[in-house]
């Protein structure tokens, strides 16, 4: 197969199919329609991966045979034959395999660090993991201390809210963006703006740099992604092709380089060779205002107010949805590489998923420092330490509240309660 | 080893001309004698048409399907023999999709979706594209290889991006570059030529010219000549699917949810719009909280209501027995009086009544009292027998009348008291409450306690007023608008500017000084006439006089006359003061009555 994140083994289907032994499956092939059956009956021997109910025998004789290379990806439908089928038949079988998740300590606050002026929007861990900045709504940015949550700095330049930082892995350099259309390049040195890249028409939502080039990219309300030469300045393209809003934006040092999410609920995948898009996503119905890539898979999430989705990567095919439904505006994600996934929404709820599977393992909600009204409880940003072990949201009360795991919990003081889905309404 | 024929290693020919006309290539010879020949080629490559009633499946598309007739009637589908009706511009390819099928031999209607641009997209159409995948675990080995290959893929695409991006900066940048401003030649070209006309009369006899040609300079500062155009920008790329299903119908909670109440201030309302009082203190906001009242006011309420109460009776009861007190004390000091009065009358006629019973007496044995008393009375009118009986008379007389007048005025009392209980307002009581404002207005206030009232009052300000619509409007010429200052109560010394003492002395001078200064001020005095009159210019030094005119002498004695009838006069009115009609005699006689018209009387004169 032409994309080399997908690892490929040949029993796959052995381990991944244990429904193969199963004497129901007949009664599942009653839900086939009958010619279709038929003519995969026919030609089933020369194709691969054909697991329809009535060709159980020689899917089994075709185990062997199978090409060297199968995705990792199992549909819940095998192959492309079932694609005119019902949905129900498909998804009858999925609960039997739907992976388990895995069990998690439950997050609790620690510590609520009140310092900023104005809804903190934007946080970015540095590399070495000792310091973290946030940007706020007051024009500034912060940069405290992790072990300690004691303030270290404060830098001043915008003039508007700061909606996006990055810190930069190769160089000393630290990146913002904000709602005064500026992108400013921060040398950690001097504490001093030394670039600034002129040409966003509107304000800037989302900033991301790029793994292994110099590059800078940054996405606003002028609905394009643009992407800056670090240290000429200069904009290689506007990656133009949204119809609103381009609010998220992740960067991966494979193609697609540049993943964007959109207030038009689209996600587009990026080629930066040629500035095209290469892939879009429409499997959002609302605005996707987080997106959240993997650590180490590939695959990413996307968050938009009426499902949170998740992706495989060199490819974009949709795997599945999280099991529940928040049902908030969901503005801020983070994955680490335990496997948890937090979301953060507009009212204040922050909810903790298990990757694997989907499951939402705990919701917890934001308590308003006091003096606050009740209506002020949103998270605009979440951030996983880089150990991943301590968790940052940044909130419209105008606190850092830092969370971590609790100790003392056991999966029998806190036990996973999970029913496979069974009925998948929802796409 | 064979040679190839000449003409064949020889490139064809461009063009062939021919000396000699060839009438065979003429379009006119062609349509009349090649005939026989494209016959035959039709004959040869002529596709065969299957016979009638055999053209089952048969679908005539190419010109020689139909061999050398017109279209098949009877096989229903859009025919062109010879081309016929064909539309030859459109490119038939570009816009009819082929129906292509998959390796199941379904047909892939989503070939539709992967036209053009998105052909070398991934583009996601299908309904499983959309169901739930599980992910598997990629934990396993080839850990190395796969992080080998991994580095190897990164490695490789970010040198291809960085190309491709270093190219595009390089572009960008060079532009951006003053250092390349296009520098013209300056190189020049030296071109020398012989003109044509030679001779002496032109180019001043000069055999040959030589010409420097050099590039014109350009302004490198020179504003573009042409005008940029916007141009539209180019279509994005192609749509792709809708993979979500579409979206849920509002329901009536959400649009609940999402009405927003208008903003109403208490304090602007921009537009003048009518805002119902109900929105109004929605918008207050103070009917929104629940009023939390303590129980304790209720209790201290409670309380105070309780201790009034007891106040009350306490006080009523204080002032019972009080009263009650000074009722017996009253009752103790009159029998005490009686008893004195008794004892005195005793001693005046010199008998010695027994004494009234004391004053602890009861009032129970009050009426005892009072017969005893009258007894007394009784006892008393008997003995004086001395009285005679004028005398007598005139006592019962008196008895009556003061027993009628007592009887009057208990009746009043009794009558009084019912209408109070009534409510009626009784003779008494009915001026007490009667706004007197008016009258105080009217100068009324004055009747009671200067003349004594009894008098008719009347507004003195109504009367003698010559202004009234009946009086006739003055004259234009009249200038008599402000014949009064406005405010006649206002003294106008008191509003005139006067110097105060001992302000501003040292500035000004005293206050006297100041007064004088004013007073003795010329300026607004008039010092001089109009020329050709007779009157004096200057202030005056005594009042305005007048000339009386001589009296002339009484030739007919009308004078005399006239007084005679005013004494007749005197006289008259006693005989016609009962009279509806008042007659006044003359215009000369003036008593005291001022008629209210200005017109000239009519003097009624009796006749002798």
């Amino acid at each position: 197969m032409e994309y080399k994140g997908i690892k490929s083994t040949n029993d796959i289907p052995k381990q991944g199919n244990p429904r193969g032994q199963e004497p129901a499956a007949p009664s599942n092939a009653l839900a086939l329609p009958g010619p279709e059956g038929s003519r995969d009956q026919g030609k089933g021997v020369s194709e691969n991966a054909l697991v329809v109910g009535p060709t159980l025998q020689s899917r089994g004789k075709n185990e062997g045979g199978l090409p060297g290379k199968s995705t990792t990806v199992i549909p819940a439908s095998s192959s492309s034959s079932y694609r005119n089928f019902s949905t129900s038949a498909i998804i009858e079988r999925i609960p039997s395999r739907w992976p388990r998740p895995e069990w998690h300590a439950p997050w609790k606050n620690y510590r609520v660090i009140s310092g900023h002026l104005g809804w903190v929007r934007s946080i970015a861990f540095d590399p070495s993991n000792t310091w973290f900045c946030t940007g706020s709504a007051d024009r500034t940015i912060k940069i405290w201390d992790v072990a300690s949550g004691k303030l270290k700095y404060t830098l001043t330049g915008h003039i508007e809210q700061i909606r996006g930082l990055a810190v930069s892995t190769r160089h000393t350099y630290m990146f913002s963006a904000g709602d005064d259309k500026q992108v400013k390049c921060w040398d950690l040195e001097q504490n001093k703006v030394i670039r600034s890249y002129h040409g966003h028409l509107s304000g800037v939502y989302c900033l991301a740099l790029h793994p292994t080039i110099d590059l800078l990219l940054t996405g606003g309300r002028d609905s394009v992604c643009r992407v800056w030469d670090i240290r000429t300045k200069m904009q290689a393209y506007a990656l133009a092709g949204h119809d609103n809003t381009v609010c998220s934006v992740f960067t991966r040092p494979t193609d697609p380089q540049v993943v964007t999410g959109s207030h038009d609920s689209t996600i587009k995948f990026w080629d930066l060779r040629y500035g095209k898009t290469m892939t879009t996503l429409t499997h959002h119905k609302k605005s996707v205002r987080a997106l959240a890539r993997h650590p180490t898979e590939h695959s990413f999430a996307s968050a938009s107010a009426e499902n949170i989705k998740k992706f495989n990567l060199p490819r974009g095919e949709f795997l599945h949805n999280m099991l529940s439904q928040q049902k908030t505006i969901i503005n801020a994600m983070a994955i680490n590489e335990d496997g948890v996934m937090v979301t953060g929404g507009d009212n204040g709820s922050l909810w903790f998923w298990d990757w694997k599977s989907g499951h939402n393992f705990q919701q917890a909600q934001t308590i308003v420092q006091p003096g606050s009204l009740d209506s002020e409880a949103a998270i605009y940003a979440a951030s996983f330490d880089l150990t991943g072990s301590r968790l940052i949201t940044c909130e419209a009360d105008k606190t850092i509240k830092m969370w971590k795991q609790d100790e003392n919990a056991t999966p029998e003081t806190h036990p996973v309660n999970f029913k496979p889905p069974k009925d998948i309404r929802r796409f | 080893m064979m040679k190839p024929p000449l003409n064949e290693i020889l490139p064809a020919a461009k063009s062939t001309v021919s000396t000699v006309y060839d009438h065979s290539n003429d379009p006119w010879f062609k349509e009349r004698f090649s005939v026989v020949e494209s016959e035959k080629s039709v004959v040869l490559k002529g596709k065969v048409v299957p016979r009638y009633l055999q053209r089952e499946g048969f679908v005539p598309r190419k010109v020689d399907d139909f061999g050398d007739g017109g279209a098949f009637p009877e096989i229903h589908i859009a025919q062109y023999p010879l081309d016929m009706g064909r539309n030859r511009s459109a490119k038939p390819g570009s816009k009819i999709l082929p129906v292509t099928v998959d390796a199941h031999g379904n047909v892939a209607y989503d070939a539709i979706v992967r036209q053009d641009e998105n052909s070398k997209k991934i583009v996601y159409s299908q309904h499983k594209d959309i169901v739930p995948k599980i992910l598997k675990n990629v934990e396993e080995e080839d850990d190395m290889d796969e992080d080998e290959e991994l580095q190897k893929e990164i490695e490789q695409t970010t040198q291809e991006t960085k190309a491709a991006l270093e190219k595009i900066v390089n572009v960008r940048l060079s532009a951006a570059q003053p250092k390349n401003v296009p520098q013209h030649n300056s190189e020049s070209k030296y071109i020398k030529y012989k003109p044509s006309q030679q001779s002496a009369a032109f180019n001043s006899g000069a055999n040959e010219r030589i010409i420097r040609m050099v590039e014109m300079p350009v302004d490198p500062l020179e504003p573009p000549k042409f005008k940029h155009k916007r141009v539209p920008r180019a279509s994005g790329s192609p749509p792709v699917p809708v993979m979500h299903s579409p979206p849920r119908p509002v329901t009536v909670k959400d649009q609940q949810d999402w009405k927003i109440p208008p903003c109403i201030s208490n304090w602007k309302n921009p537009k003048g719009y009518t805002i119902p009082l109900d929105k109004r203190l929605a918008a207050d906001g103070r009917g929104l909280q629940d009023v939390q009242i303590n129980d304790n006011f209720a209790k201290l309420s409670e309380a105070l209501y309780v201790a009034e109460q007891k106040a009350r009776e306490a006080v009523a009861m204080r002032s019972k027995v009080q009263k009650e007190m000074m009722m017996k004390e009253k009752e103790r000091k009159e029998q005490e009086l009686r008893a004195l009065a008794q004892k005195a009358r005793a001693e005046r006629t010199g008998t010695v009544v027994a004494p009234p019973p004391s004053s602890m007496a009861t009032p129970m044995d009050d009426m005892d009292t009072r017969g005893d008393y009258d007894t007394v009375r009784e006892r008393q009118k008997d003995a004086p027998p001395k009285e005679s009986r004028e005398e007598r008379e005139e006592r019962l007389k008196r008895d009556k009348i003061r027993e009628e007048r007592k009887r009057e005025r208990e009746r009043e009392r009794r009558l009084e008291a019912k209408d109070a209980a009534m409510g009626k307002k009784s003779k008494i009581t009915r001026d007490r409450d009667r706004d007197i404002s008016e009258k105080i207005a009217l100068g009324g206030a004055n009747v009671g306690n200067g003349k004594g009232g009894g008098e008719v009052m009347y507004d003195q300000r109504l009367f003698n007023q010559e202004k009234g619509m009946d009086s006739g409007f003055a004259t234009d010429d009249q200038y008599n608008v402000y014949d009064k200052g406005l405010f006649t109560a206002q003294p106008t010394l008191s509003t005139l500017y006067k110097p105060k003492k001992d302000v501003d002395g040292e500035m000004y001078g005293g206050a006297d000084e100041q007064m004088d200064k004013i007073m003795k001020t010329e300026r607004f005095k008039p010092d001089k006439a109009f020329t050709g009159t007779s009157e004096r210019a200057g202030p005056r030094d005594r009042p305005v006089e007048f000339d009386r005119e001589v009296e002339e002498a009484d030739p007919f004695g009308l004078d005399q006359f006239l007084t005679e009838v005013k004494k007749g006069k005197k006289a008259m009115d006693k005989v016609g003061g009962g009279g509806t009609m008042r007659a006044s005699g003359g215009s000369s006689t003036r008593d005291g009555y001022d008629g209210g018209s200005g017109r000239s009387r009519i003097g009624f004169e009796k006749g002798k």
